[in-house]
């Protein structure tokens, strides 16, 4: 490719005004038009469409073209969509270079001038550099045909009967003593009213059938190593007698499905932990379950008349108003399910005992699912009260006085009636409790498995790779990424096992070439890039005898080097490079960048 | 009408090419599964493609919505049709037959190269309905920017017929007597992705969506905040004034049984609260008060972004819109119950107000295929819980708004959940050993 002649084709964005509004694309087209080797330089509406990308086709085929530059919004949503269209004007992938002149440049400054200045200068940048890049190819790795599960709930059980009905194997790692999950402990479950146990026992039973899965309970996994398609995860898996093995469990993909629990109020949290008749929804529903129709609803020995629900505890928590528990960060968000779980509870209390009194404090009532509003209907014609109540003022939950209908007081400020102050005296007060991520464990150390600010486990992008996680080869199921509900939990788990056949089908994956390479000629084997690799088994120095001579040079396992580039930065004879990120390249950019500043013109 | 002589044989048919159907046969063209999508517009992409940005993460709806419409058109498993209608499926021993009409674009789709000059030869100008009928297109048009497959169409209702169009076409594409044509296709499953349209802007006759031209749908809000939208900034239609004062009336057409729409709709409190966003940054004097009865905002990241707004100075309102009347000067008169001032009724004028419609089943396949539907018109899901595709019919499945209201998020993921379960069910219909992706003989990759 070096003796070929070099014809770059720079392509501009408009981002349908997002970029154009700020930048004046044309004036950054020509700029780059007069550059050295540039044959082709346009701006497009859209490039991402597909006559955009028809342009570099048709461009490539025309006017013989070899090195392309597309600046537009970021690299995250449209690097791979014009490598595609690289590729299919017949060039080699990586002959090509993104510049962001979108979330960079035309959404970030306010000033025109300043904006096309430095589009421009980006744009100069990356031809400097377009003009170094080299054909590269995907390192091709074989893959092992085995998903690992991580949680045997509903998300992971689902997942793990799609992968195998597809005929893939399957170990499932679960760390209590069964599977099922939370949804084995609800009674029925909302919407379809069909008992929890009994899902549980059909995606068990379902489960139990097939070869293809293996199942480990009272399993932990302790770490795990390796890169998508060749994972190994450590577990300790207890024995009957006590004592507990280890096992190694290669995997080509792992599936995330640990989980969510309820969240766990702080002592004295609407007077929790400080008053046996506070309770929350999953234990109250377990209440519910356990006490016969014909019996009498107790709580602590008392009988129940009126009972209080209070919605939104441990969620849509706001800064100011909610403390954070220790070493948690206030959870701002909305738990999804226990609007709904608590409208249901509401009305199973009041069939199974229709004496009770219910009052319902809410914020807004999340009733958004399919056959969910039905069940907050259902509850309103059950009799139930409602109070709304603002975050600024929750409810008090204090001891009633020993003559009142209750034994605990109730005061809330109730925007249904104009933020009039009601007390109300209840002997039972149910914390409809949010949802709280499970503990992943060391899996998520191993493997550097992003968290949100929430603690819930990150997909890449909620739209463009919604169950998929920045680390490859690992996907997300169910609760453990946000709360949902069980519909939900097994769409998502069905959205990861699908991801899991498309990579493990192929029998290999193919990494990216962004990998160290080393210049033999150059390499003295003094081994200094080694003392600053901290990925095990990516760079070893070899040592081989050539004329009778012993030579020592450093050797990259593709593989494993993840192109951080830490060993570049130490090598004295500048013998080791990072494919594609050359320090040719970084020195092209700079000069391209400083020799000649961009005036930039006034507004 | 011409029957197709050829029969061709698909693994999945997938109705609707929103960005559910579209997910879903992405993930199973991955799989190495042979799929046609059949889509009744002229262009892939779904409503996903008309809006502006979208919740929660404020990502503009092109960027994430053509490569995937571009993945799909490239893909070497997929098989688009456009203004295509599926009439039937019947079902022959394990395969479904599926007859498609193929409506006329008076265009010829393998000559025409999409080069416009039709366009600017043409003369007859036509309300532009993907613009929210405020601005106008010619009578042979490209349908949008992005439209896959970037062909153009001819409307013949609004055609004087004086040729232009033909005689500046480079390829001569352009066939005044194109007629629909029939084909038949052979899946081996189906997906139905067929969708959702917003609630009439005139349902609820006290809101008067039809009569007050500054009461528009979300849908035209959308256009008015893309970028590249009809007047590239937001003015009101009437009078093309730029409103200092905006407001959203939520539920509007969802949770009123008295319109036979009892449920909850699910993205309009999102989708309002983000207009409501992107408004405040287009016109940062304007008021913007969105009226609601419980604001839903449960997606993850969601109730953040609903604080944010709160934040913001957008205001909420908790009350119930009774009725809207035309004022002076065009504005626009709502009258509501304040409940949190005690349901007492009071009367604001605004200068632009967006109903928030809720969203209703696209498209009643019952009469066309064996699957059934529940009482909210959406496709019915025998086991939802544990089984959230599968409809009643074996081999046929469900994707996104098809099966009742969803965010883009949900529909991408039950699209995913889609194509597991078709994958496992061709799996299991094949004995054990074969391959599930025969190549289908005779498909013409478009
Ligand atoms: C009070 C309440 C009521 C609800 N009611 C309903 C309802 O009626 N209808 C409905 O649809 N939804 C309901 N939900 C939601 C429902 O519980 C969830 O959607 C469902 O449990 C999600 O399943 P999952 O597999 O993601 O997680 P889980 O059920 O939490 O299962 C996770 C599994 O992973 C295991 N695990 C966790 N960490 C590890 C680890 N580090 N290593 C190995 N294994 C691990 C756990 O032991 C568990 O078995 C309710 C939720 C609550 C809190
Ligand atoms: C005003 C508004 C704003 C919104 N904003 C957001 C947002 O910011 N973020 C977000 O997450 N969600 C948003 N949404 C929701 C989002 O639009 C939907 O979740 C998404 O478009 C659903 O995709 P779908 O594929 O299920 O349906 P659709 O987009 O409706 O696609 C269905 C496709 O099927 C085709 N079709 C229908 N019937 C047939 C038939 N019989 N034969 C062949 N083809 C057929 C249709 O033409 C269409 O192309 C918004 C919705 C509205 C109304
Ligand atoms: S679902 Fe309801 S109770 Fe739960 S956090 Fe959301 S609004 Fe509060
Ligand atoms: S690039 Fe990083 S991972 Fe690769 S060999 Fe060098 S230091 Fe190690
Ligand atoms: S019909 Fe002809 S003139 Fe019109 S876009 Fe197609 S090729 Fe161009
Ligand atoms: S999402 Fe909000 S506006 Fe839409 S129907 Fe539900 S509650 Fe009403």
């Amino acid at each position: 490719m070096n003796s070929e002649e070099v014809k770059i084709g720079v392509y501009i964005c408009h981002c349908g005004g997002n970029i154009s509004d700020k930048v004046d694309v044309e004036k950054v087209a020509e700029d780059a038009g007069n550059l050295p080797d540039v044959t082709v330089s346009r701006t497009y509406t859209f490039m991402c469409a597909d006559p955009g990308q028809e342009l570099i086709v048709e461009d490539i085929e025309k006017h013989g073209l070899n090195r392309i530059v597309v600046a537009s919004c970021s690299p995250s949503l449209h690097e791979t969509t014009f490598r595609s269209a690289v590729v299919r004007g017949g060039l080699n992938q990586f002959l090509y270079e993104h510049v962001n002149i979108r979330e960079q440049v035309s959404w970030v400054h306010a000033s025109t001038g300043e904006a096309t200045a430095k589009a421009t200068t980006l744009v100069r940048a990356a031809i400097a550099r377009v003009r170094h890049h080299e054909p590269l190819s995907l390192i091709r790795v074989g893959a092992t045909s085995r998903a690992l599960v991580l949680g045997g709930g509903v998300a992971g059980l689902r997942a793990a009967l799609d992968l195998a009905v597809y005929g893939l194997p399957v170990t499932i790692v679960e760390k209590s003593s069964r599977l099922g999950g939370q949804v084995a402990e609800f009674g029925t479950v909302f919407p379809t009213g069909e008992s929890g146990a009994e899902l549980v026992r059909t995606l068990v039973r379902d489960v139990s059938a097939l070869e293809e899965i293996t199942v480990l309970t009272g399993a932990r996994v302790t770490g795990a190593t390796g890169y998508v398609g060749n994972f190994t995860v450590m577990v300790e898996q207890e024995r009957g007698d006590g004592s507990t093995e280890d096992l190694e469990i290669p995997a080509g993909a792992v599936i995330v499905a640990t989980g969510s629990r309820p969240y766990e109020p702080d002592m004295g949290e609407f007077g929790f932990g400080q008053f046996p008749e506070v309770v929350t929804l999953p234990d109250f529903i377990q209440i519910l379950n356990e006490t016969r129709a014909d019996g009498d609803l107790t709580v602590n020995g008392k009988m129940i008349r009126r009972a209080a629900f209070i919605h939104c505890v441990g969620s849509r928590q706001i800064e100011g108003i909610q403390k954070p528990k220790p070493g948690r960060p206030l959870n701002e968000n909305c738990s999804r399910i226990c609007c709904t779980a608590t409208l249901k509870a509401e009305s199973d209390l009041i069939e199974k005992f229709p004496g009770v009194f219910v009052y319902d404090l809410y914020r807004d009532i999340r009733t958004y699912g399919r056959n969910h509003e039905e069940i907050y209907e259902r509850a309103s014609r059950d009799g139930v009260s409602f109070l709304c109540y603002e975050p600024a003022t929750p409810p008090v939950v204090t001891m009633a006085a020993p003559d009142d209908t209750g034994n605990l007081l109730i005061t809330v400020k109730d925007n249904l009636t104009a933020g009039m102050e009601i007390e109300v005296a209840v002997d039972l007060v149910v914390l409809a409790v949010g949802m709280e991520p499970a503990d992943v464990g060391p899996l998520a150390e191993s493997l550097k498995l992003p968290a949100g600010a929430d603690g819930f486990l990150q997909e890449v992008h909620p739209k463009l790779r919604p169950v998929e996680m920045a680390v490859a080869g690992v996907v997300l199921a169910g609760t453990c990424q946000s709360p949902r509900d069980i519909e939900e939990s097994c769409a998502s788990a069905s959205a990861a096992a699908v991801k899991v056949a498309g990579l493990l089908t192929r029998g290999h994956v193919d990494l990216e070439p962004y990998v160290a390479r080393v210049n033999a000629d150059r390499c003295e084997g003094t081994g200094i890039c080694l003392s600053q690799c901290e990925y095990d088994g990516a760079l070893k120095i070899v040592e081989s005898v050539i004329d009778g001579r012993a030579i020592r040079k450093a050797v990259v396992n593709e593989a494993l080097c993840t192109g951080c580039g830490a060993c570049v930065a130490v090598c004295p004879t500048r013998a080791i490079d990072i494919n594609g990120w050359t320090l040719d390249q970084f020195e092209a950019m700079v000069d391209a960048m400083c020799a000649d500043p961009v005036e930039v013109a006034s507004d | 009408m011409n029957r197709a002589a050829s029969t061709e044989t698909v693994d999945t048919l997938v109705i609707g090419g929103g960005i559910a159907g579209l997910q879903t046969a992405l993930d199973l063209a991955d799989l190495g599964l042979q799929v046609a999508i059949v889509e009744k517009e002229p262009s892939i992409g779904g409503k996903m493609i008309g809006l502006s940005k979208v919740f929660p993460t404020l990502d503009c709806a092109s960027c994430i919505t053509t490569p995937k419409m571009a993945a799909t058109a490239h893909h070497e498993n997929i098989r688009i049709l456009t203004l295509a209608e599926v009439e039937s499926v019947t079902r022959h021993d394990e395969d479904f037959s599926v007859r498609v009409t193929l409506q006329p674009r008076y265009v010829d789709e393998d000559l025409c190269i999409g080069c416009r000059l039709c366009e600017y030869a043409c003369d007859a100008d036509v309300a532009d309905e993907f613009e929210g009928g405020l601005s106008a297109h010619r009578a042979i048009y490209i349908p949008f920017t992005n439209a896959i497959p970037q062909l153009a169409i001819l409307d013949p209702m609004e055609c004087n017929l004086c040729g232009q169009c033909a005689v500046a076409c480079p390829t001569d594409a352009v066939v005044f007597d194109q007629k629909p044509r029939e084909i038949e296709i052979t899946a081996r499953s189906v997906v139905v992705a067929t969708g959702f349209e917003t609630t009439p802007m005139g349902a609820k006759e006290e809101y008067r969506g039809n009569e007050i031209v500054n009461v528009i749908s979300p849908l035209t809000m959308e256009r008015l905040l893309a970028p590249h939208g009809p007047y590239g900034r937001v003015l009101r239609p009437a009078d093309g004034k730029v409103p200092d004062s905006v407001a959203f009336v939520q539920c509007a057409g969802s949770r009123d049984r008295s319109l036979g729409v009892p449920y909850c709709s699910r993205v309009c409190c999102m989708y309002a609260i983000k207009q409501a966003m992107l408004l405040s940054g287009a016109l940062p004097f304007a008021d913007i008060t969105i009226y609601y009865m419980d604001i839903r905002a449960f997606g993850k990241g969601y109730e953040t972004f609903f604080q944010n707004a709160s934040a913001m100075g957008i205001e909420f309102v908790k009350g119930k819109v009774a009725r809207i009347d035309e004022a002076g000067d065009r504005n626009v008169e709502v009258r509501f119950e304040h409940i949190d001032e005690l349901g007492q009724v009071e009367e604001r004028t605004h200068d632009l107000v967006v109903l928030s419609l809720g969203m209703l089943p696209a498209a009643d396949l019952r009469d066309r295929m064996p699957i059934s539907v529940s009482s909210d018109g959406f496709v019915t899901v025998p086991k939802p819980t544990i089984e959230p595709c599968r409809t009643n019919e074996p081999g046929i499945f469900v994707a996104g708004t098809a099966a009742g209201p969803k965010d883009i998020v949900d529909a991408i993921a039950e699209a995913g959940a889609a194509a597991m379960a078709v994958s496992g069910y061709l799996k299991k219909r094949e004995p054990a050993g074969d391959a599930v992706c025969a190549v289908s003989a005779g498909m013409e990759i478009r």
